[in-house]
């Protein structure tokens, strides 16, 4: 038989028809399962007057609450430490993972057996497979291998193609370049921004990465993935094809990953998943091309059951036509689009990080930048943008005018402020960078939460 | 030997199926009789094998009470 490009062929290019129908047959099982092991969703659940066998098409999903990450955190500080939401006794688990914590709050702690912990991988053999990497391949993965899931799942999944894993966990940047060059690395997972630093890294070691075997960049954990001017800066620098993905520790893995057809957007793994997107504020469905948030149902780590949850994150679903691979999972054009609770309200515009990564990274020059907003005179937002440009020979003035004229344009008219700072000096991320400092001493906006 | 779907299984997967149910009956009726490498062994095994079945839509349910 000849090689599939396809992890599971069947499920990848499943007539809709027949994927709505094993969704239905997925999601009556979880329902079944959480609504008998699981208390806390069988209140929930009762209380809506939802039972498996009224649930007769993919619509009445509507009828389950939602979950949020709120209540989610409730739980664990009413019944710590893992809350109310676990279906198997703690005894049955082999992991124990937690949330980054990059917004500072308390993390989720989450448990996952030896099937769920499998499961985690399989998830990432979609993403892994379908991007192109195979059993031949060595591949590096530039990650600190701590509680936090990050790239854990990949790691299993690598393996369990047949690659050669090199763990690269408690190595400074310096150690992981030398190292993925010395080992021949052919593909490395890495954060879009870490992507980016270890490039830079190679640079000040005179490795050519562009001449190296790296041929396949797999990103997670920041929207950047999919922003295509970063993608493009990422590939340049590197030599290789980047794919992007996105997971979360609520679901213990990814749900979206990017084909080898890159067509712009992530696929949604559907035959484990159902991903509705709805409008943040009406909680009703938004139709294909229309942004939303996506809600979530997975029918994979049965110890913890997530129904409907209410991710937070920013998405523009498309039908999977939109993509000639032959999968038939809808994609979320431009990858995840950013968090709901992203959106900085300044001067009356409405400003969202990713549009003004997307910006900046059409600067090459520009090595790192930090997005800070600050009162004046105790009433008036302002907005700068700090830039280190590393290459003496660029003259300043333009690009920095550039700039500045580049996110006024895209921000109706708003003022910039764009500044360069000495190089080295911002913040460097291997985690989920966070360029947004806000100073500001009064948050005005509706809609805007600091977070 | 159909899934759960109703598709005819070819028979290297009605093959894996057989296994994997082979194992969950020997984890289920006879586990406590192993001893310690062969129980854990079956447990992990089983647990990769139930993404076989996953996969193939036999609605494998869960196994947590089988030490996956």
């Amino acid at each position: 038989m000849p090689e599939s490009q396809y992890w599971n062929p069947r499920h990848e290019t499943m007539p809709r028809e027949e994927l709505e129908a094993l969704q239905l047959r997925k999601l009556r099982s979880l329902l079944e399962w959480a609504g008998a092991k699981v208390p806390w969703h069988a209140e929930r659940l009762r209380g809506a007057g939802v039972t498996p066998d009224t649930v007769r098409s993919l619509d009445d999903l509507r009828r389950v609450p939602f979950m949020t990450r709120d209540e989610w955190m409730q739980g664990q500080l009413e019944r710590p430490p893992y809350g109310n939401v676990l279906a198997a006794p703690p005894e049955a688990a082999v992991r124990y993972h937690t949330t980054s914590g990059t917004t500072g709050r308390t993390p989720i702690r989450v448990l996952d057996s030896l099937k769920d912990w499998e499961w985690i991988a399989e998830m990432w053999c979609y993403a892994l497979w379908g991007f192109g990497v195979r059993p031949a391949d060595t591949v590096f993965v530039a990650f600190g291998y701590s509680t936090f899931i990050g790239f854990w799942g990949l790691h299993g999944a690598a393996e369990k193609l047949g690659c050669l894993v090199l763990a690269g966990g408690a190595m400074t940047t310096e150690q992981r370049v030398r190292q993925l060059a010395d080992m021949g690395a052919t593909v490395v997972a890495s954060t879009p921004t870490y992507a980016l630093r270890l490039a830079q890294e190679a640079r000040k070691l005179g490795i050519d990465l562009v001449a190296g075997p790296v041929r396949r960049l797999v990103l997670s954990g920041e929207p950047a993935g999919s922003i295509p001017a970063t993608k493009r800066l990422i590939e340049d620098q590197w030599g290789a094809k980047a794919g992007d993905t996105a997971g979360m520790t609520e679901l213990g893995t990814i749900m979206v990953f990017e084909c080898e057809q890159q067509p712009g957007g992530t696929h949604v793994i559907e035959d484990h998943y159902v991903e509705e997107v709805v409008d943040p504020e009406t909680r009703e469905p938004v139709g294909y091309g229309d942004m939303g948030e996506r809600v979530v149902t997975s029918f994979g780590r049965g110890f913890i059951p997530v129904l409907r949850y209410r991710t937070r994150d920013l998405v523009v679903k498309v039908p999977h036509t939109v993509c000639g691979c032959g999968r038939t999972f809808d994609l979320y054009e431009g990858g995840i689009r950013g968090r709901v609770d992203d959106m900085k309200l300044v001067r009356g515009t409405n400003v969202y990080p990713r549009a003004i990564e997307a910006i900046v990274r059409e600067h090459e020059e520009i090595d790192e930048f930090q997005v800070r907003l600050f009162t004046v005179d105790g009433i008036r937002d302002e907005i700068e943008v700090l830039v280190e440009v590393p290459d003496p020979g660029v003259d300043r003035a333009p690009l920095l005018e550039r700039l500045a004229g580049d996110l006024a344009g895209a921000h109706e008219a708003l003022r910039f402020g764009v500044r360069e700072v000495e190089s080295g000096s911002l913040p460097r991320f291997e985690l989920k960078a966070k360029r947004v400092v806000d100073e500001r001493t009064v948050i005005g906006g509706e809609g805007e939460r600091r977070q | 030997m159909r899934n759960r779907m109703g598709v005819e299984l070819t028979e290297p997967e009605a093959g894996l199926v057989e296994a994997y149910e082979r194992l969950a009956g020997v984890l289920r009726d006879h586990g406590d009789d192993l001893p310690p490498f062969a129980r854990r062994n079956a447990a992990k095994a089983l647990a990769v094998l139930w993404q076989v079945m996953n996969g193939l839509d036999m609605d494998p349910g869960q196994i947590y009470d089988l030490g996956a």
